[in-house]
């Protein structure tokens, strides 16, 4: 499903790269806070500077999710490009965002659409795609729903049971951060002492106390990968 | 006229004149991203002065001694060494590069004359030693003065080289190299009151190192879950007790800071202290998690507190009050307004760091606009001060900045929408003993002094 509203001032689909690189090149240059999204945002600032706290109308609260969901989902998809690690600190905050953000956006529209959960075995381990996906899908079901009945109050928010985090959004985030580059890996874990030719070298003694040897931890991924590809 | 000397003790934060002593680093406008400074660090004397940038380098200062002579001079931090402490690398099991950016310098105490530091990037720590040398020996038997080897045919007699002075040369050499023990990026290393041990800390795990021994360290904290799609929380930062070497603390993204002693059991999973300040119901909005998340914990020299940064405030915690936090300090609660820019803009998750002074008296940690801040605990004053070049001439008092939040702007306030937030200063440092501070501006290090009375 594509967005149908442009996503920045004069631009119908920028990619998001394209927004990125327009946000830094405007903040250097002016050297201030200002955004692509400079005209979404300043109302939203001035809403949020207005009351200082969460006490806005149905529609204004939906707008500012729309926006926080379209900012996060630029990030998850930027995280996937460059060749440097990620980092973990960053996507686990943007994770607990947008996990508050599903649930506030649940519990704004009725009824709730379960995102479809993509099969795995397919190669695309993209986290733009998946994400995307589910994402694109909320943000339609906001799009398409009338202004919800209830005055959503988001202060509720810390009372409510949060929904069950998205399997496949969880799912792709971990095997992304893992790092995995193909379906190569996932034959690592079978035994093949059998077919092996290299002499056995003497095994080292079980260390005594705790260390940390790498590639340890490795080995307990791939088992986690392949109850995902499996058992999903 | 005969005037005393008269021993300067350290002071509260806001009886300080700060004046500016120096800078260092190139004025050009364009930075090159591998001479952004990354971390600074003064060694236990003061004497010293590290800076680590994005491009793994590593340069050390060192102050002058006073001089009669040149009574201006009063001691002026000057280059003392630099070195390539590490090289970017390439993990070819997962494609990714291995950034060189050293994230942080910590020095070790002097034992001998040589001086030792030890530097970290995300994957592997380095111990280097610095040394002097000012004597060379001449006079070889195998080998000319320029070094060609002699024939040995033609040596008919053999003499004694003798030693001669040189002019000094300061030799950094890696000692040690820690490698392979994290699977996560490193954000802290902290030297243990023992001078034997150390910790590195990265996102999910805290590992203890002996210094002499590089190919083993033992695993003290895990957080790691069972499945990773349960990761919800990071180590952020971590740092031994200054006296009781079985103790250390870190902190989370979670905005909490779990204390642990060693002697309890092996894998410190489980914490001897829990602080945690309950959140505030009527601030909450989607960012709380967000700026809740701990950038750095600092314990205090006396070793009874420990201060945490936050993005908008600076907590001082009472080791033995776990509920909530013995002091507050608002960095920029003016930026609470603006957390969606800054979260879009991704300066939410810019990691400021925190300093004590030497009397555990006053505070200092960076803001935006090369703007840094400094509480005094005593006398609850706070203010504010620039880093800028036009503020650099010799021994000029700086002034304090005010930002304005709201209405009527006055003259020499600046407004919150006109604040530079690529200029940041993330990391500043305090002499150990005495009113000097040096803070880093991008790529610019700057060292402030308190006027002599």
């Amino acid at each position: 499903m594509t967005r149908s509203k442009p996503k920045y001032k004069g631009d119908a689909e920028s990619s998001s790269d394209e927004v990125r690189e327009r946000s830094v090149a405007e903040l250097k240059e002016e050297g201030i806070m200002v955004g692509g999204l400079k005209r979404k945002h300043s109302d939203l600032e001035e809403e949020e500077e207005k009351d200082g706290k969460w006490d806005w109308s149905p529609a204004g609260l939906r707008n500012y999710q729309q926006a926080l969901l379209r900012i996060s989902l630029d990030k998850v998809q930027q995280r996937s490009l460059g060749p440097r690690a990620p980092s973990l600190l960053r996507h686990v905050l943007i994770h607990n965002t947008l996990q508050q953000l599903q649930a506030s956006i649940h519990m704004s529209t009725a009824p709730a659409l379960p995102p479809e959960p993509l099969f795995l075995g397919e190669e695309d381990f993209s986290l733009s795609a998946t994400i995307g996906s589910i994402l694109r899908e909320l943000e339609t079901s906001m799009d398409e729903t009338e202004s919800p009945q209830n005055q959503v109050a988001p202060t509720g928010l810390q009372n409510e049971v949060l929904p069950q985090p998205d399997p496949v959004f969880l799912e792709a985030l971990s095997s992304r951060y893992l790092g995995d580059s193909g379906l190569d890996d996932f034959f690592l874990d079978i035994d093949t002492s059998a077919v092996e030719k290299e002499p056995a070298l003497a095994p080292l003694d079980p260390p005594h106390s705790l260390f940390c040897a790498p590639g340890s931890w490795e080995w307990n991924e791939l088992d986690h990968i392949m109850e995902i590809i499996l058992g999903s | 006229m005969a005037r005393s000397r008269r021993r300067r003790l350290p002071r509260g934060g806001n009886d300080f004149q700060w004046c500016f002593s120096q800078v260092k680093g190139a004025v050009d406008e364009d930075v090159a991203e591998a001479d952004i400074i990354s971390t600074v660090e003064f060694n236990y004397s003061g004497d010293l002065l590290a800076t680590g940038d994005k491009g793994g380098r590593v340069v050390i200062f060192q102050r002058e001694q006073e001089n009669k002579s040149r009574p201006h001079s009063r001691g002026e931090y000057n280059v003392y060494s630099t070195f390539q402490s590490h090289e970017p690398e390439f993990d070819y099991l997962k494609s990714l590069e291995i950034e060189e950016k050293i994230n942080k310098i910590r020095w070790l105490p002097q034992q001998n004359a040589a001086h030792f530091l030890l530097s970290t990037n995300d994957k592997t720590i380095k111990l280097w030693k610095i040394s002097e040398r000012d004597k060379r020996a001449e006079g070889y038997n195998l080998k000319d003065e320029d070094g060609r080897l002699r024939d040995p045919f033609r040596i008919t007699a053999l003499r004694v080289p003798i030693l001669k002075p040189m002019d000094l040369m300061v030799e950094a050499s890696p000692r040690r190299i820690f490698a392979n023990a994290h699977t996560y990026h490193i954000n802290s290393i902290s030297v243990n009151s023992d001078h034997e041990t150390y910790l590195s800390a990265d996102d999910l795990r805290i590992n203890l190192w002996h210094l002499e021994i590089t190919d083993r360290s033992f695993n003290i904290v895990d957080i790691k879950p069972a499945n990773m799609e349960e990761l919800t929380e990071v180590i952020t930062a971590a740092e031994f007790h200054p006296h009781q070497c079985n103790v250390f603390v870190y902190s989370s993204s979670k905005g909490t800071i779990r204390l642990c002693d060693m002697r309890s059991s092996a894998l410190c999973d489980r914490h001897s202290k829990f602080f945690e300040e309950p959140e505030d119901p009527s601030s909450r909005s989607f960012f709380s998690e967000i700026i809740s998340s701990i950038s750095d914990v600092k314990f205090s020299h006396s070793g009874r507190y420990m201060m945490t940064r936050d993005y908008l405030s600076v907590k001082v915690w009472d080791l033995n009050m776990e509920n909530r936090p013995v002091e507050t300090h608002q960095v920029h609660e003016y930026l609470r307004s603006k957390l969606c820019s800054l979260y879009e803009n991704d300066c939410i998750f810019d990691k400021f760091e925190c300093c004590w002074n030497g009397s555990d008296s006053a505070i200092m940690t960076g803001s935006y606009n090369n703007f840094f801040r400094m509480f005094d605990r005593n006398t609850r004053r706070d203010v504010t001060l620039e880093a800028s070049r036009e503020n650099s001439k010799p021994r000029a008092s700086l002034k304090p900045r005010k930002v304005c939040t709201g209405g009527k702007r006055k003259k020499d306030e600046i407004s919150v929408d006109s604040l530079d937030f690529n200029k940041k200063i993330l990391h500043t440092a305090w002499h150990p003993m005495e009113n000097i501070i040096a803070v880093a501006a991008t790529n610019n290090l700057y060292i402030f002094q308190d006027k002599i009375n």
